[in-house]
């Protein structure tokens, strides 16, 4: 009864998340800008310079996860700013005063965070598609991606959560989120091979939740070697729950 | 065997502090079902941090609240389901329409999917916002969006309603038409309905009982007439220009409440209207030529100055609110 409970909470408030952006695409749209760029730009001029090692495939077959992964991060990352924004006009404050338990707001947001992602990922995929970059799409693969690009939400839009909880307005989360994200880009396998990398940004990247994103996402749409995705899986699943703990924690803070 | 009725709202000795400051210093009442209870104070006077104690959104440091019968640290979870919240915040979201923030919080209360269609037409006909259903948020007038916040709060049909500052920021008519609101859900429903304000005319129309606090404290508490019969009389306010007004009315013998300032005075005396001319003659008689003489029915307010020895600010607070919702409306455009 009670874990029926949780759950319907959750979806409620999954379920205000994804309203809101059904009644205001534009936003979906314009985030696919940035992806698009990274593609045809960046991607077709170090494929052409090849200065970056890729092994059997091409550099737009072995970028195109890694945009995929930061494009759900880029949305996921200021995830926190909306939760100030609403802690200020005091909607949270309402929200806390129902029955819902805390833990399935954070989760239902979260969860919205990531099924937003989804929306971006075949939108990149089509590209990638109209482009002619020479991906593994069969239903398996699609939905493996669909599982990986869910927790990857998750994963950073709680990060977000709990770091609002502790920076509390809008103009820190900015920089906040900012500050974060290129490093968090950057210090993952998303543009590059980790093995290239100096010795201490492979630490960086290795702990790196992105990593593992980007990794499973590769093994999914370009190499078609799993062997490594269970543990990509049980890494990212771990995050999550890290995470999720703590922006629940952080929410208890926001109110007082 | 006796059955206890438990009050709606029982709370003992009830202390909140931040660090150096006690919002709420050591305050004591019942509020009995059924009642209209109205905490009247200037803002900051610890009545939202009250309300939000009784909620269960936040801790006491110390002592305790009940509702109805339910301890607020232990129970939180009943409490919040029979409770129905306006906040002086924003509750609703702009983004989305009036029945879709209806439906999400049909959710959140676990109404039973077969019901939640009708209840929430139900209650946005009760509030006359039903032909505006469909419509966003966003497009709302305060007084409007005011009134589908009320509509939220009672998606579940709560014992006691919890209205924080539920006209602020509101133009005049947008007021009364919430007030009305009030009146009927009271008169219809027989609402507990616990409200804060810090508009003295708010509290008198709404209110059976009013408890009114001040920097944490709860002064006084009682009836609009009650505690305005205590004032002890009418309340002559004469201003002169004339730098010795205190002193005059000291030789006098007059009773005043609060210190005469900018030249006027509020005197205290027995029969307003046959006092007058009397007054002007007194102050005549000490060669003082007053420039206006007022005659009022002691007010909440000057129950308030009786106990605290200010008047309640209102200005800031208002302006605040209403600056709130006009931002809020600009950008969710």
């Amino acid at each position: 009864m009670k874990l029926k409970r949780f759950i319907t909470s959750m979806l409620a408030i999954t379920e205000l998340e994804l309203r809101k952006i059904r009644h205001d695409q534009s936003q979906i749209w314009m985030r696919l800008i940035q992806p698009i760029l990274w593609l045809t730009v960046f991607g077709v001029t170090f494929s052409a310079i090849r200065v970056i090692p890729t092994g059997d495939y091409t550099y737009l077959q072995f970028l195109t996860p890694g945009i995929l992964a930061q494009s759900v991060i880029f949305v996921a990352i200021f995830y926190g700013i909306n939760v100030v924004w609403e802690r200020d006009l005091g909607l949270l404050n309402k929200l806390m005063s129902t029955p819902a338990p805390r833990s399935s707001i954070v989760l239902g947001k979260s969860l919205a965070g990531g099924l937003r992602g989804i929306l971006q990922a075949l939108g990149i995929l089509l590209i990638a598609l109209v482009i002619g970059i020479d991906l593994i799409l069969t239903p398996l693969s699609i939905l493996g991606m669909l599982v990986i690009i869910i927790l990857c939400g998750i994963c950073f839009s709680s990060m977000s959560m709990a770091l609002a909880s502790i920076f509390r307005t809008r103009e820190r989360m900015m920089g906040v989120g900012q500050a974060i994200t290129m490093p968090l880009f950057f210090a993952s396998s998303a543009i590059y091979p980790v093995s290239i990398m100096p010795d201490w940004l492979q630490v960086i990247a290795v702990a790196n939740p992105l990593s593992y994103v980007v990794d499973a996402l590769r093994s999914l749409l370009v190499t078609g070697d799993l062997s490594g995705l269970g543990l990509d899986v049980l890494i990212l699943v771990a995050s999550a729950a890290v995470l999720l703990f703590l922006a629940s924690l952080g929410f208890k803070r926001m109110l007082v | 065997m006796t059955e206890m009725i438990d009050n709606a709202v029982k709370v003992e000795n009830l202390e909140k502090s931040y660090r150096k400051i006690k919002a709420v210093d050591g305050i004591s009442f019942d509020v009995p079902e059924g009642e209209v209870f109205g905490l009247l104070g200037p803002n900051g006077a610890g009545k939202t941090t009250t309300i939000r104690i009784l909620l269960t959104l936040i801790k006491p440091t110390s002592g305790s609240a009940r509702i109805f019968g339910m301890d607020t640290l232990q129970q939180s979870d009943k409490i919040r389901q029979i409770s129905g919240y306006v906040p002086q915040g924003i509750s609703v979201d702009g983004e989305i329409t009036a029945y879709e923030n209806m439906l999400i919080y049909s959710k959140l209360y676990g109404l039973p999917p077969a019901n939640r269609k009708k209840r929430i037409n139900e209650i946005l006909e009760y509030i006359g916002l039903a032909d505006r259903a469909k419509d966003m948020v966003k497009t709302y007038s305060g007084g409007m969006m005011r009134r589908l916040e009320l509509a939220q709060s009672l998606i579940n049909r709560p014992k006691i309603l919890f209205l924080d500052e539920p006209s602020i920021g509101l133009d005049p008519n947008a007021r009364n038409a919430m007030w009305e609101m009030v009146r009927k859900l009271r008169r219809e429903l027989g609402s507990t309905i616990f409200l804060t304000t810090h508009d003295m005319v708010e509290a008198d129309t709404l209110c059976d009982r009013i408890g009114i606090m001040d920097r944490g404290k709860l002064v006084v508490i009682g009836t609009p007439n009650d505690l305005k019969a205590t004032v002890g009389g009418d309340v002559v306010t004469v201003s002169a220009k004339n730098a010795s007004l205190s002193e005059v009315i000291e030789q006098l013998g007059y009773q005043t409440i609060g210190e005469p300032s900018n030249g006027t005075a509020d005197l205290l005396v027995k029969n307003g209207e046959k006092a007058i001319p009397r007054i002007v003659e007194a102050f005549k008689g000490k060669g003082v030529e007053l420039d206006s003489v007022f005659l009022k029915k002691p007010t909440l307010d000057d129950v308030f100055l009786k106990y605290t020895g200010s008047r309640i600010d209102d200005g800031a607070g208002w302006a605040q609110a209403k600056k709130t919702r006009m931002t809020y409306r600009r950008m969710a455009k």
